[in-house]
């Protein structure tokens, strides 16, 4: 059994800050939410984060109980969470530009 | 109250160090300043790349950059060198922004005293008695509140919002419980958590100004062609695990803690204030002209905490790493001061890693080196630019 750490009740991703994962590994919670249980269905290294529970395409991504993004494709439970599946939603000048476009 | 030993200047700031200034007014003076420094017992080179063709708005930065860090209560006396006549903000200007410290200062002008030689002959002379004059200088006892207190983070990663940034925060309270003040820069790093800041500002237009801050820094970086994704996160904070500015934002702002956000300052400005509580100031992301300015804002004192390790060091504002990280304070042993990743194993508290980086404060207030201190490792000086070189 490996172990992340959850910041708030409300998140939907881990971070592995004590051990990296590997694929298949069972995982738990520390921190704020010791009732959830996942299967890892990636590598995570140090660092990085782990989808709780299923998050579908566009839903928000919850860290420290607030967004940090959306989801950029379906997510499942067990995923790593990172740069290839979820975008910011601030500092968008292609947003402001297709807003522009469009009026 | 609780107090600590400093240095009592003549209009009541008290420094933690004692430093012999030797200041650049313009990059063409940078010779001659490193020339003096490394002469002189104490003394402490500033050198930068600006003081010419810069457009005005972009020179009153600089100039408030090079007044302040001269100004900073942890400075006991200045030489300040230039090398003809710089438009706008000459030597003899300088001297005239610092004056009010009532602290000794000296101005040489490469030209006006001859040449190099010369020069370097004048500011040695001045450096050295300068030197020997604020050796006389005894600490003594002064209280907390009279501490300001920056925190800046960098090379961030998944520990610093998570264990580093938050102890921060609370040692930020333990001083702001004292009379203190902490002030936190970067605004560029506010940005998806203005909404947790705005709650603590003490008034309206507090919060207002933190918003138009973050703001204006977003249209900056878009009227470059390009938006702010492209810089932040930093590529070596994606490698630690941060996604996206958002989680990163989050994670910086809990430098600070709970306490009322009682005044916002334009970068490298000096706080008008004396209450304890957080004070914020306007500036980039970008470590060393961060802390720059909130040396030349007046802090005596500065947390850096680091995910991955960093170097960063201020020449006169001792800058104590704090990392939430064991590989990086194994790695960095020599580099990073404190180690809080007990955090995670459950062998501290958070509240725990909170007083071990307050005391640690409190110690180099008292005039204990940090690491990068005592390697003279002073690589953190820089000036943010609002204008083009012309």
């Amino acid at each position: 059994m490996k172990t992340v750490f959850v910041v708030y009740a409300t998140d939907n991703v881990g971070t592995a800050v004590l051990e990296p994962i590997q694929t298949g590994d069972h995982v738990s919670c520390n921190g704020e939410r010791s009732d959830l249980e996942v299967i890892a269905q990636a590598d995570i290294a140090y660092g990085h984060k782990i989808a709780l529970m299923d998050i579908a395409a566009g839903d928000t991504v919850l860290k420290y109980g607030l967004s940090i993004g959306s989801a950029l494709s379906d997510i499942k439970a067990g995923d790593h969470v990172h740069t290839h599946n979820v975008e910011s939603n601030r500092g968008r000048g292609d947003l402001a530009e297709r807003a522009a476009a469009s009026e | 109250m609780s107090h600590f030993m400093g240095f009592h200047r003549p209009n009541g700031d008290v420094g933690i160090r004692n430093h012999v200034l030797i200041l650049s007014g313009t990059v063409y003076a940078n010779g001659v300043v490193e020339r003096v420094a490394d002469t002189i017992h104490g003394a402490v080179p500033i050198t930068h790349a600006n003081g010419r063709c810069q457009v005005a708005p972009d020179l009153r930065v600089t100039r408030r950059f090079l007044a302040g860090t001269a100004m900073n209560p942890n400075v006991g006396a200045v030489v300040i060198i230039d090398h003809f006549k710089e438009e706008g903000m000459t030597a003899e200007d300088l001297a005239d922004d610092i004056a009010p410290t009532g602290k000794p200062i000296a101005t040489v002008n490469i030209r006006g005293d001859g040449g190099f030689i010369s020069a370097v002959e004048k500011a040695t002379r001045y450096a050295q008695d300068f030197a020997r004059l604020i050796s006389l200088e005894q600490r003594e006892a002064a209280p907390l509140s009279k501490i300001l207190f920056g925190t800046e983070c960098g090379t961030s990663d998944t520990t610093s919002g998570l264990a580093s940034n938050p102890a921060n925060g609370l040692a930020g309270e333990l001083l702001i419980a004292q009379g203190g003040r902490l002030l936190m820069a970067e605004c560029t790093e506010w940005m998806g958590c203005e909404n947790w800041l705005t709650d603590k500002a003490a008034s309206p237009a507090i919060a207002e100004a933190i918003v138009a801050g973050v703001q204006h820094m977003e249209a900056r970086a878009l009227a470059s062609g390009e938006d702010i994704r492209g810089s932040q996160p930093t590529g070596d904070n994606m490698a630690g695990g941060l996604t996206t500015i958002e989680e990163k934002s989050m994670g910086a702002v809990k430098k600070i803690g709970d306490s009322a956000i009682i005044e916002y300052l334009e970068i490298a400005e000096a706080p008008s204030k004396t209450d304890s509580g957080n004070y914020v100031m306007y500036g980039p992301g970008m470590g060393a002209e961060s802390i720059s300015s909130m040396a030349a804002a007046g802090c005596q004192v500065l947390t850096f905490c680091t995910g991955g390790g960093h170097t960063s060091n201020h020449p006169i504002m001792p800058t104590i790493k704090v990392t939430g990280n064991r590989g990086s304070f194994e790695l960095m042993r020599d580099t990073v001061d404190v180690d809080v990743s007990g955090v995670f194993t459950d062998e501290i508290t958070l509240a725990e890693a909170g007083q071990i980086v307050f005391d640690e404060v409190e110690r180099v207030c008292n005039g204990y080196l940090t690491k990068s201190e005592a390697l003279r490792d002073n690589n953190s000086f820089a000036i943010h630019r609002v204008g083009p070189s012309i």
